[in-house]
């Protein structure tokens, strides 16, 4: 019994969890969980402020990493073996079909989230000072899961994956100068074959994850660091106006080490005195403080929970779609990208060069410029009318491209409604 | 609410170990199970034995599959359809019942889908019988499934399907392939219609599109031939056989298909003539073969090839050693073979060689095995091309005499040579006579003089 509760105590080291100090040090004793703070505002956990979006898709990309290791074991990179293996999948392996589909169906999740992600913590104006950076992070992290997404698109090696990639590499190629070596480097060869197999094999497997887990960290570490979880801070009742704006003070207070006293050592927290850029904390504040455990994690944890059901419910009923062999001398018409570069093929069908390069490119960077670029302090959104209005169209336009794209074009990328029937047109 | 919470959470909790043991549950029960248990069933049904018939019952489910590595085929037809080979199966029910004329295509060795078309990987009937989405073969029909003989049976006449015959004469003589291309060769007004039978087309389809090519496909610019409904058939048949997997060379190069050539080669190399004779041609120990496969059965002969003794006793017939297909081939030569090329074969081996014949032909044999021919040619004319050699291309070897001695070739062939180069600055030739005196003893190297010897042209006659 003795080694037992040593073992234990080896391991888990905090107090018990009916102390005020064994809350905590669960918290930052812990590795794992010490990303959060020991407590938390009630105010900022709430619902409806974030929709935990952020958590959702941390979570979907965790149900990407387990399946898609799991799925590794049974697929070899090179055709026609790839194809068969998809085939084995979903007829000779046990539970093969469930976990295609969990990967699948998180995987579109996960770029439908991090999008309403980015659209929450723009309408909410949680870019501003201090968290700019931490907003081009997070458009890295579109990037990357857009990357994740279309490398993984051709790894089932049907006819689907095989022209989406075709058509989406040939997007690509429209970059002047560079763009026909960058899809050369990209496809290992002039057209999509075995080695543009390998090749979005290893970025799919390895190299993107790799970036997408560094740069997660850091995305996290920040939000931390610049204040933690954000929130309307303009609703506040009772507060002055001070609190309107976050973060370090329109009249800025340098930060000063005070004077070392030459009879006391100093930590660091103590070196790194003067104002804090986290957001002020007024006294009503600090009661509304409760601690992380369990108040933040439970209601994190049945994030989780919906997150995993949802996605399993949608497996279970849900099949991944799987064509024909990829057959680089049938090519369906249209040929499509895949869904979320729908709407940069239905510009690159206007102005290949306007549209498949100036629009995109100036897209990106509009999105890693804003929080430098709006030097508006404020906010609340009756402050920040233009803007908003600005995003909305961005984000309007974006769907309904994606949308026109998708639904409205048929054989030679012809406007067809989706509910004309094309005769002949699934050849 | 933080009571509220806990629930939740608990409850969603138990809700995914719910959808997971759904779906191991979906994954544990499907259909080909329930088939492979019906089969058992009937099985031990015919077992009078308790004890066998539990252990017959207790056969775990597994999948069973044929691979046909160079075709990258899998065929898992047999999961389900588990009597195709067990003759007692004959009047079971489907998917169980044995497939009856089955000849020398066993499914072990030849799958199904080469045939019936339909989803080799997949193991439920649906996506089995190609009858779903993105599948572009279905299984072929009754009526049409003969066509598939064509696939690997491409020369001459199938037997039991003149339809194809006749298709192919067709396409070959009624101009198909100035629009159409077939194994690169045709005009490109009209599909490719290499690989036409993979393609999903319904059988049905072709042969309406050969009777009115505009009554199925709008448009189309293929002009209405008037085929009668018979050409019609014949023609969708070959359409049908059309495919880009080399079914037929993969099959003969596992020497699966014991062919009558194969059978005539092994006539000859065992000398069978010095005992049979043929029509009355060639020599009366043994008994005359013409016919004889209309006189014994198949089973009958190739017994007669394993064990002459057991057959006939007293037989004077060795035993040969024979290997199945082996078999096989003689048997199919046996039922094509004729006097006149039992002459043929004789002629070559009536007169007794002289040794010096021997060591000739011994020369010669040699120079083939072992790829001498790969340069300096079949009959010795050269020609393949050696960039910067001297005259550019590996010389031939029919003047040899002119320029060398016996000894010196015999040196040469011994120690090997770098040819004489065209332009000293060039670069060096890629191929070069390599030293023999390693791999060939002398006597075989003396040989492959003497052949040569025999090949030389007479410069100074013709002269």
């Amino acid at each position: 019994m003795n080694l037992i509760r040593e073992i234990w105590q080896s391991i888990v080291r905090r107090d018990p969890l009916s102390t005020d100090k064994g809350k905590s040090e669960l918290v930052f004793l812990n590795v794992w969980l010490h990303i959060h703070p020991a407590k938390v505002k009630k105010e900022n956990m709430k619902f409806r402020h974030t929709f935990y979006l952020g958590f959702i898709t941390f979570f979907l990309f965790l149900i990407l990493l387990t399946t898609g290791i799991a799925l590794m074991v049974y697929y070899r990179p090179y055709p026609p073996q790839a194809y068969q293996d998809m085939k084995d999948l979903q007829f000779a392996v046990f539970m093969g079909t469930f976990l295609r589909n969990m990967h699948r169906w998180a995987a579109h999740g996960m770029v439908i989230c991090v999008f309403l992600h980015m659209c929450r913590v723009f309408y909410t104006g949680s870019y501003k000072k201090p968290r700019q950076f931490n907003w081009v992070i997070g458009v890295l992290l579109l990037l990357l899961t857009l990357s994740l997404s279309f490398t993984g698109y051709l790894l089932p090696w049907d006819q689907l994956a095989y022209w989406a990639i075709t058509v989406g590499t040939n997007i690509g190629s429209y970059a002047p100068l560079i763009g026909g070596q960058l899809r050369e480097l990209l496809l290992g060869g002039h057209s999509v074959g075995e080695g543009a197999l390998i090749r979005f094999y290893v970025l799919h497997v390895a190299v993107l994850p790799a970036a997408m887990i560094l740069l997660t960290i850091v995305h996290f570490w920040r939000v931390r660091k610049d204040g933690g979880l954000s929130r309307p801070v303009w609703k506040l009742k009772g507060k002055k106006e001070e609190l309107v704006t976050i973060g370090a003070p329109a009249v800025a207070v340098p930060m000063q080490a005070s004077a070392a006293s030459k009879d006391k050592t100093y930590g660091l927290m103590e070196v790194v005195s003067g104002k804090p850029i986290f957001e002020t904390v007024t006294p009503e504040e600090e009661e509304d403080t409760v601690f992380s455990y369990p108040y933040a994690f439970v209601r994190e944890a049945v994030v989780l929970m919906a997150t995993v059901t949802t996605v399993m419910t949608m497996s279970l009923f849900l099949n991944a779609p799987l064509e024909e062999l990829a057959n680089p001398a049938k090519t369906p018409n249209p040929a499509k990208a895949p869904w979320y570069f729908l709407g940069l093929q239905e510009l690159v069908s206007h102005s290949a060069f306007l549209g498949g390069v100036v629009a995109p490119a100036l897209m990106v960077l509009a999105l890693l410029a804003i929080p430098y670029l709006d030097r508006n302090p404020s906010r609340r959104p009756r402050d920040r009318k233009l803007i908003l209005w600005l995003f909305t169209i961005f984000v309007v336009a974006n769907l309904a491209l994606i949308v026109i794209g998708t639904f409205f074009r048929g054989p030679g990328w012809a406007m067809v409604p989706p509910w004309v029937h094309v005769v002949g047109g699934a050849e | 609410m933080e009571r509220r919470l806990q629930q939740l959470f608990f409850a969603l909790s138990l809700l995914a170990l719910a959808l997971i043991l759904a779906a191991a549950w979906q994954a544990n029960t499907p259909s080909w199970k329930t088939y492979q248990r019906s089969f058992l069933q009937l099985e031990a049904q015919e077992e009078p034995n308790a004890i066998t018939k539990a252990a017959v019952l207790a056969t775990p489910p597994e999948i069973h599959q044929v691979l046909l590595p160079g075709l990258q085929r899998v065929d898992r037809c047999t999961t389900c359809h588990l009597g195709v080979e067990d003759p007692t199966m004959k009047n079971a029910p489907e998917p169980f019942r044995y497939h009856e004329n089955l000849g020398p295509h066993v499914p072990a060795k030849f799958g199904c889908t080469i045939c019936h078309g339909g989803q080799g990987l997949a193991t439920d009937k649906d996506s089995a019988h190609g009858k779903v989405d993105f599948w572009p073969n279905p299984l072929l029909t009754k009526d049409y499934i003969r066509a598939s003989c064509g696939r690997c049976h491409k020369e001459g006449d199938v037997p039991g399907v003149p339809e194809l015959t006749a298709g192919h004469r067709l396409f070959e003589t009624q101009g198909c392939r100035g629009c159409h291309k077939l194994n690169g060769v045709g005009g490109s007004i009209g599909p490719d219609l290499t690989g036409e039978g993979a393609n999903r087309r319904a059988p049905e389809w072709l042969e309406a599109h050969f009777l009115a090519p505009n009554a199925v496909s709008a448009g189309s610019a293929m002009p209405n031939f008037h085929f009668t409904k018979d050409q019609a058939r014949d023609l969708t048949y070959y359409m049908l056989s059309l495919t880009n997997e080399e079914m037929g060379s993969y099959f003969s190069s596992l020497r699966l298909i014991p062919s009558p050539e194969y059978g005539r080669q092994l006539f000859v190399e065992k000398n069978c003539i010095a005992c049979h004779s043929i029509g009355g041609v060639g020599a009366k120990t043994a008994p005359d073969l013409l016919g004889v496969t209309k006189r014994h059965s198949i089973e009958w002969l190739d017994e007669q090839l394993v064990n002459p003794e057991l057959v006939y006793p007293g037989s004077a017939m060795p035993e040969y050693d024979l290997e199945t297909n082996a078999r096989k081939a003689l048997v199919a030569y046996m039922a094509s073979a004729t006097a006149e090329d039992a002459q043929a074969i004789l002629s070559r081996r009536a007169r007794a060689m002289t040794t010096e014949e021997i060591a000739i032909e011994a020369g010669k044999q040699n120079f083939s095995r072992f790829g001498c021919v790969g340069c300096h040619g079949t009959e010795l004319q050269g020609g393949v091309a050696n960039p910067n050699a001297q005259g550019g291309e590996v010389p031939s070897l029919l003047h040899v005499s002119d320029d060398y001695t016996k000894d010196e070739v015999i040196a040469i062939i011994r120690n090997g040579r770098v040819p004489p180069l065209d332009n000293t600055a060039g670069p060096t030739p890629p191929l070069y006579m390599p030293s023999w005196k390693n791999v060939l003893s002398d006597e075989d190297i003396n040989r492959i003089a003497d052949y040569l010897w025999s090949k030389q042209q007479k410069a100074k006659d013709a002269w």
